[in-house]
């Protein structure tokens, strides 16, 4: 590994941070050497983005100090421009009505004639200089609002690798990404690491951190509790959660042989062939496939938001018409939505009001709530799921990303929907939450509810469906039994032109 | 204190609206001794709740992120059914009462239509809806020449906005009845909820099963109803309809909203801070009557203050 040079390219001395109350850093120390990938590794609410922030001088930390070069730093954006820092937030920053050219030379337009922006010239510079970051795939005149997540994420990496940072800061880079996306993102990480940049890195999925970080510091509420040079997942895991966290994924329960509770035949909608399906209460059926392949047009049509166009729905054999999540909220159906803060939750609104929503006709009396009965609910399920907050008035807001996602898990529990569409419902949650949900869902399916999970992570779906059904162009074109699956075996049959050569 | 620190800053600009509320009304004391007397009081606040009326239709569309421009031509159209309607006879003042509630819900269910079903932008769809209702008066009523157009309120329109029961004048009563009403039905109804959850975000609530578009369609023919009464009170209250009475509602009806500490945009606030904005800025133009100012300075002083408010609002952090 790489010896640690006498001056760091950034550095963090015993930094600490509290938002009305919270600590969010308390006494954080952290340095990354010119040319090498410091990975920050820890759960949902550790710190990392905080740190991220303040290194990035977006905040200013309460104590502590950033020096760079060994130099104390300046705070704001002038200043970290100055200093030659790039960072990738969380949150996209595009501008969803710009189109990408725009948004990628947003502040360096071409100059025409009189110094006005050259709008002609943009499309073509803008096309060059994705060509040259290898990026082929993305129109720089399309709409930033009309392009995909994982395309967005692209444009915004590219916009600050384009603009050659010597420390370049990515918090969560690759959670909107899929493999060969994230291999895209790593040749240039290590393009600039070779160039001498030193770069931060955070991610959920230990194989990246584990494939491109030269140093690991593990976060744990708020504080460094380790640096190394590498580490195996399990004492990371031990570090970060505080404990010794048994096998991710719960033990496979087989799957009961019972008349299928849903079929689909024959259904369409934008994006997808003709398809055919049968699920089962007590199944976990896993969807896999790359990003874009009709996933989201399955679950979706099968919701009601639009509806398929074409096509069968049968429940218990009979035939049914879902045109509006109205429609499939009645027949049982609930989807747990990819984008939890756009589709999901309303995060201004009380933890209480977030869960019960679909509910209040059953919870009401001539239009007015029964206010005892719904807090009744919502405390047992605050404790069942084990929601950590301290109480049910709390804005959704203010929890951290897992707990959100148990909110909004514990929402379509409460309506006694027997078929779960859980579509990439563990994205962006740390590895504790991941686990929980695991549990969860396993648990679920021994209780009889039928359960469709798309999950861009193929380890998830490997291990936890009890059969996964893979998607390429929006047909189905592998079906592997669940036993002995891998995580290979589902990308490999995702990325093969033709289902039946293997 | 600490209580007050915690509070959600929605609820917080409630107490905001109030406290201005009273500081203006002091305010209009020191200028004007005896404004704090019983008689002056009253007449101010019946004033102020021809305002909360309109503005209570106003918060529901607000709360949505939608908004009513169509509301002063919906107040003058009701006005006009009641008094075209009823021609000041007590016997027809129950169908004149109906006809001119259902116009402004029919108006409202027309513009919660365009709205939701067309997707016309809320501003353009009740700024022509407005439009549409002002052409359809003046031709109706041959430029308001008609023999029916100065026909009085009936007299139980005109007790209703005169009269006082107990002590209390029969119109702000009426009022505080809608600030109940709308207090309880935004906030312990599934229409509340529903509400709220179509105003932070729509497409969630269409997943978590909301009906959007008859929600709508709801809020805005609620809108409509609003602004019909508040045209029916206050043609009890100045016994003949005219023409153009309901042009200052509109801003004063936003400006009510937006001081009571909704969100014009949408998901946050309650209908009792509005109600307080309403009585806040009916306080601030009587203080601007009782100084005696010309007609101009008065127009400015309203909207330094209007801004001043709001600027006061600005300076509170999001949480």
């Amino acid at each position: 590994m790489l010896a640690t040079p006498a001056v760091a390219a950034i550095a963090a001395r015993s930094v600490s941070k509290s938002f009305g109350g919270v600590k969010a850093l308390i006494s954080a120390s952290i340095a990354i050497s010119p040319g090498s990938v410091h990975a920050l590794v820890g759960e949902n609410g550790a710190g990392k983005s905080t740190l991220i922030k303040i290194l990035g001088g977006r905040i200013t930390p309460d104590a502590g100090s950033v020096t760079i070069d060994g130099e104390p730093a300046h705070s704001g954006i002038a200043a970290s421009r100055r200093h030659g820092i790039g960072t990738v937030f969380q949150e996209l920053t595009l501008l969803p009505f710009m189109t990408v050219a725009e948004n990628l030379l947003l502040g360096r337009e071409p100059r025409g004639r009189f110094g006005l922006i050259d709008r002609a010239a943009m499309p073509d510079v803008a096309e060059r200089e994705l060509a040259a970051l290898g990026i082929t795939h993305i129109d720089p005149r399309a709409l930033t609002a009309d392009i995909a997540l994982a395309e967005r994420q692209i444009i915004e990496i590219a916009r600050v690798i384009l603009a050659k940072p010597r420390i370049l800061l990515l918090d969560e880079p690759t959670s909107a990404l899929v493999e060969r996306e994230v291999a895209w993102l790593f040749g240039q990480i290590r393009a600039l690491r070779d160039g001498g940049t030193g770069i931060v890195f955070t991610s959920h999925r230990w194989g990246e951190i584990a494939a491109i970080a030269d140093r690991i510091t593990i976060f744990r509420n708020g504080s460094d509790v380790g640096c190394f040079d590498s580490i195996d997942e399990d004492e990371a895991i031990t570090l970060m959660t505080g404990r010794q966290l048994e096998a991710l994924f719960p033990v496979r329960t087989p799957a009961p042989a019972k008349p299928p509770v849903l079929t689909l035949r024959g259904v369409r909608a934008e994006g997808i062939a003709p398809l055919d399906l049968a699920l089962s209460s007590g199944e976990i059926l896993g969807i896999g496939g790359l990003a874009g392949h009709g996933h989201r047009s399955l679950f979706f049509g099968l919701f009601g938001a639009p509806g398929f166009t074409q096509g069968e729905i049968k429940q218990d054999g009979r035939a049914i018409r879902i045109r509006s999540p109205r429609d499939a909220i009645r027949a049982g159906i609930a989807l747990v939505p990819e984008d939890r803060k756009s589709e999901g939750l309303f995060l201004p609104l009380k933890i209480r009001d977030n869960l019960t929503l679909p509910i209040l006709a059953r919870l009401s009396r001539f239009g007015a709530i029964r206010r005892g009965a719904e807090r009744s609910l919502v405390d047992d399920t605050i404790a069942q799921l084990a929601i950590r907050t301290p109480s049910p008035s709390q804005p959704v807001g203010v929890l951290s990303g897992g707990n959100q996602q148990k909110v909004l898990l514990g929402r379509w529990l409460l309506t006694k929907a027997r078929i779960l569409l859980l579509y990439d419902v563990t994205r962006g949650v740390d590895v504790a939450t991941k686990h929980e949900i695991y549990d969860l869902v396993a648990k679920l399916a021994r209780e009889g509810y039928a359960i469709l999970f798309y999950s861009s992570d193929a380890e998830e779906l490997a291990h936890l469906c009890h059969r996964v059904l893979v998607m390429r162009r929006g047909a189905f074109v592998a079906d592997l039994p669940g036993a002995d699956l891998t995580a290979e075996a589902i990308v490999s049959a995702a990325m093969r032109e033709s289902a039946h050569a293997a | 204190m600490n209580k007050f620190k915690t509070m959600a800053p929605e609820s917080r600009r409630v107490l905001y609206a109030i406290a201005a509320a009273v500081a203006l009304f002091l305010l209009g004391q020191a200028v004007h001794p005896g404004f704090l007397g019983l008689a002056s009081v009253e007449s101010i606040l019946v004033i102020a709740s021809f305002v909360g009326l309109v503005a209570a239709g106003q918060c529901f569309v607000i709360l949505i992120g939608g908004i009513d421009l169509s509301v002063p031509w919906v107040l003058n159209a009701g006005a006009i059914v009641l008094t075209t309607t009823s021609l000041g006879l007590e016997s027809r003042a129950p169908i004149a009462i109906v006809a001119a509630l259902a116009m402004g819900i029919v108006v409202g269910a027309i513009n919660g239509a365009g709205v939701a079903i067309f997707g016309i932008p809320a501003v353009v769809m009740t700024l022509a809806m407005n439009g549409i209702i002002e052409g359809l008066v003046l031709g109706l009523t041959g430029g308001f020449t008609c023999s029916a157009c100065s026909s009085y309120a009936p007299p139980f329109v005109q007790a209703l906005a005169h009269d006082s029961l107990l002590g209390v004048p029969d119109a702000l009563l009426l009022w505080l009845v809608v600030i109940v009403l709308v207090t309880l039905a935004l906030n312990i109804t599934r229409f509340g909820r529903a509400t709220y959850a179509l105003g932070n975000n729509p497409r969630a609530a269409v997943l978590a099963g909301i009906d959007a578009r008859g929600m709508t369609i709801m809020l805005y023919a609620a809108s409509g109803f609003f602004a019909a009464l508040a045209g029916i009170l206050l043609v009890g209250f100045g016994g003949q309809a005219s023409l153009g009475m309901g042009d200052p509602y509109l801003f004063t009806s936003i400006a009510a909203v937006v001081i009571g500490g909704v969100n014009i945009l949408g998901g946050r606030g309650h209908y009792l801070g509005v109600a307080a904005g309403a009585v806040s800025l009916t306080v601030l133009v009587s203080v601007l009557l009782a100084l005696n100012m010309p007609d101009y300075v008065r127009s400015i002083a309203y909207g330094v203050v209007i801004l001043g408010l709001l600027l006061a609002y600005g300076r509170e952090r999001e949480t």
